[in-house]
């Protein structure tokens, strides 16, 4: 299948396939279009990375500021609300000042973003949920929206791959809300998690099961089992979790058909009019900030969804004034993240545990499944959809306990035992929540910026009252005192959980992109990330982000067979 | 050797040499380029400041000699040796003073603020520095602030911010944040030195224990 490639310039060569961004999604397709022996370009904005820049096993003391360095503020405010972004590893993150957006005065939104091989891969929260038809046709069951126009039976085999490659600890639950997969043995619950498992089944029958995460329970593909050290979001040197670098990047080199391209930031697609096709993109060196082309017969952005939009947004012509593949107008509208602020935490009285810092570091928590709104749960009168949970119980250290002196120091040490529900909601997909360019703004290597609008909306809020009463019923139930609850609506984007903007439909009327990833208008160019979302479900999205890129690719594939590109 | 010390012994230097040419052959290749490099953390580069603040002719970069040695018998007060070393110890003041002189204007100030109202205070109510007080006098000075008066209303005067307590937790936070993350105050909670213990065990207790 390879036609004009050589091992010279790399950007003298037309690639089959032009992956841009290198993280969970791009680097699936990328190993997977290689691997079937197709000549790739994978592009990333960042650079390189080697596991000898990991830091999970350097302790705070090690560090000039001890993890509090005010530096970080300074050039990457944004970036710091996320808890990842740290004195370890905050270069990863992108500095805030060279890569600006815009939003409304009264529209806040925090844009989290990795520009570095692997991109958010190297730093997620690892948990993984699969989706079911309660999610994919909601809109049939509710009347709001509109349905995804694949099934759960469609994607289900796509599930299977991911998960059998990836690695995915968990437990069957048989859950009506959230369909079970291929697992590897799941991780231990504690006490607390145990007493807070079985009250709520008996007195709720509601399902607490331990979370479904990327990250190995026993030796997997060639990668070591989690040693338990803690901190996942500066890297593993056991590659433990799942990280594309270190697999299906990794997998993409190996074949001997994938050329990795670093520091290219790309700015728009390329488009040959007369054919209606994409012919490759324009990126800029991160580093020298010359501008260089790749071409190729198909483009694929993997960028995340807010970056793939921007640059279909970016890439306007005389054909799509209003942005590549945009005649449906669909395009940068319905942006989504998942609504969290809801939750409530307590103290578990009578555990007679102490927090010890020697103790193993589970990089995990317990997961409640949605059970508003689901087939066998009485439907709300309040809000559509519903929420999941995620938690944790144990021994912690006491860092607030009062007063001073010697009883404030044997107080931190006694520590005590806590107990905390966070919710995440479904993000409805509304039209007036949208991404556009901001014609007065670009970023360091001259490229326009995004603007960003979004708000939650009122079931979003609701959600979250309705999901601070819960947890905190769930936690009385389970004995913990001195409950506190937190029923806030947070800013969007707080999740990290960006979708939409370029959604799959049927009618290109109403959608930019088909069932498989491909724009209804420019037939080589897909989008296969979050962007492609047509709703936002409740469950954290990246498993199903991955799913869908195994199976746009397949596809791909199969039209490379038949030349029909 | 028991469990756990295999798995320190053997498991991590196993999957480095097992997993390297593998996986991370082609990203170690990759990361070659020297402007790359640079834009690793410090931590990224493995270097190691823990040492940095032990020199024997330190100086302060932020704090003038008055509110240094003020920090220095606040934090002895409110982290003491007791059977561990405390944040006199642990050199918190030197730490603090650290991360002030990089921090922006407005925490700085802010910073100086909570230390001035306890000398203010002092003042007030002894006529004297806070650092010139007695043990005695400054115990019961900080005692007046350490637990939160607002919200009381047995005295009749109703819920309003407490100010003092405000400027005491503040100060509070800084020397903990700083004393836990020391090489002391991370010993002080147990840590070995070991970043693996072993795979996480959970609940042990048979089913329907917990009740």
């Amino acid at each position: 299948m390879s036609f004009a490639y050589s091992d010279q310039d790399p950007l003298k060569q037309t690639y089959d396939a032009i992956v841009v961004g290198s993280g969970a999604t791009g680097g699936w397709a990328a190993k997977q279009l290689s691997e079937a022996g197709l000549k790739v370009a994978l592009l990333e904005a960042g650079r390189a990375i080697t596991p000898t820049e990991f830091t999970e096993h350097t302790p705070a003391y090690q560090l000039k500021y001890r993890d509090h360095d005010p530096e970080i503020s300074r050039t990457r405010p944004i970036q710091k609300q996320c808890y990842a972004c740290m004195e370890y590893n905050y270069t990863w993150f992108v500095n805030d000042l060279e890569n600006p957006y815009s939003t409304p005065a009264d529209k806040p939104f925090t844009w989290q973003r990795l520009r570095v091989l692997g991109g958010r891969s190297l730093v997620w929260g690892r948990q993984s949920y699969r989706l079911s038809d309660n999610d994919f046709k909601a809109a049939s069951r509710d009347g709001y929206g509109d349905d995804w126009p694949i099934s759960y039976a469609e994607l289900s085999p796509w599930y299977d791959i991911v998960e059998k490659y990836v690695g995915i600890t968990g437990a069957a639950e048989g859950n009506e809300m959230l369909p079970d997969g291929q697992f590897l043995p799941p991780m231990k619950m504690s006490c607390g998690e145990v007493l807070l498992r079985d009250r709520v089944k008996a007195k709720f029958n509601r399902t607490v099961t331990i979370g479904r995460a990327a990250v190995l329970t026993q030796p997997h593909n060639g990668r070591n089992a989690c040693h338990y050290c803690g901190p996942c979001e500066r890297g593993c040197r056991t590659f433990s979790y799942f990280s594309s670098p270190f697999t299906t990047v990794a997998d993409a080199q190996n074949s001997g058909n994938c050329t990795l391209i670093t520091n290219a930031v790309v700015a728009h697609v390329n488009m040959d009019n007369a054919t209606n096709k994409a012919s490759g993109v324009t990126y800029v060196d991160r580093l020298t900030r010359e501008v260089k082309e790749v071409r190729g017969k198909t483009v694929i952005l993997c960028a995340q969804a807010l970056e793939s939009t921007r640059i279909l947004l970016n890439s306007s012509t005389r054909e799509y004034p209003n942005g590549l593949a945009n005649a449906s107008g669909a395009l940068g509208h319905y942006l989504m993240d998942h609504v969290v602020g809801g939750g409530a935490g307590g103290e578990l009285p009578n555990m007679n545990e102490k927090p010890n810092a020697n103790e193993p570091d589970r990089p995990n928590g317990i997961y409640i499944p949605r059970f508003r709104n689901a087939p066998s749960t009485k439907k709300s009168s309040q809000f559509i959809r519903g929420y999941g949970y995620q938690g944790s119980g144990g021994a912690v250290f006491n860092f607030g306990a009062e007063g001073y002196g010697a009883t404030f120091k044997k107080a931190v040490k006694d520590g005590s035992y806590q107990i905390g529900l966070g919710a995440f909601g479904e993000s409805l997909a509304r039209w007036d929540n949208y991404i556009e360019i901001d014609k007065s703004l670009k970023d360091a290597w001259g490229i326009p910026a995004l603007r960003i609008s979004m708000t939650h909306g009122d079931n979003e809020k609701v959600l979250m009252e309705d999901a601070a009463a819960q947890a905190a019923e769930m936690l009385e139930a389970a004995g913990a005192k001195n409950i506190k609850v937190q029923a806030r609506t947070e800013m969007p984007g707080m999740a990290i959980h960006e979708l939409g903007t370029a959604r799959m439909g049927n009618d290109p009327k109403k959608s930019v992109l088909t069932p498989f990833n491909q724009t209804h208008d420019v037939k080589n160019l897909f989008v296969m990330d979050g962007a492609s979302f047509v709703s936002s479900a409740c469950q954290n999205p990246t498993l199903t982000m991955m799913a869908i890129t195994v199976r746009g690719c397949s596809h791909l594939i199969e039209r490379f067979k038949t030349n029909d590109v | 050797m028991k469990r756990r010390e295999l798995l320190r012994a053997g498991m991590f230097g196993g999957a480095a040499a097992a997993l390297t040419p593998a996986l991370a052959a082609a990203q170690t290749k990759a990361a070659e380029n020297a402007d790359e490099k640079s834009e690793l953390t410090p931590a990224q580069r493995g270097v190691d400041a823990s040492n940095e603040l032990k020199g024997a002719n330190w100086k302060p970069l932020f704090l003038d000699e008055h509110q240094n040695e003020t920090l220095i018998i606040l934090s002895d007060l409110i982290i003491p040796a007791t059977d561990t070393p405390g944040a006199k110890e642990a050199l918190v003041n030197r730490y603090i003073d650290l991360v002030m002189a990089a921090e922006t204007h407005e925490n700085q100030k802010a910073f100086l603020g909570n230390l001035a109202y306890i000398d203010g205070e002092s003042m007030r109510l002894y006529k004297n520095a806070f650092r010139y007080l007695s043990r005695e006098d400054q115990d019961d000075l900080l005692h007046t602030m350490a637990y939160s008066n607002s919200g009381s209303t047995w005295t009749g005067e109703g819920s309003s911010a407490d100010v003092g307590h405000t400027n005491f937790e503040q100060l509070k936070t800084h020397i903990g944040v700083a004393y836990y993350n020391s090489p002391i105050g991370t010993k002080e909670l147990g840590w070995d030195g070991a970043y693996s213990h072993g795979v996480y065990q959970g609940c042990a207790h048979s089913d329907g224990s917990h009740k």
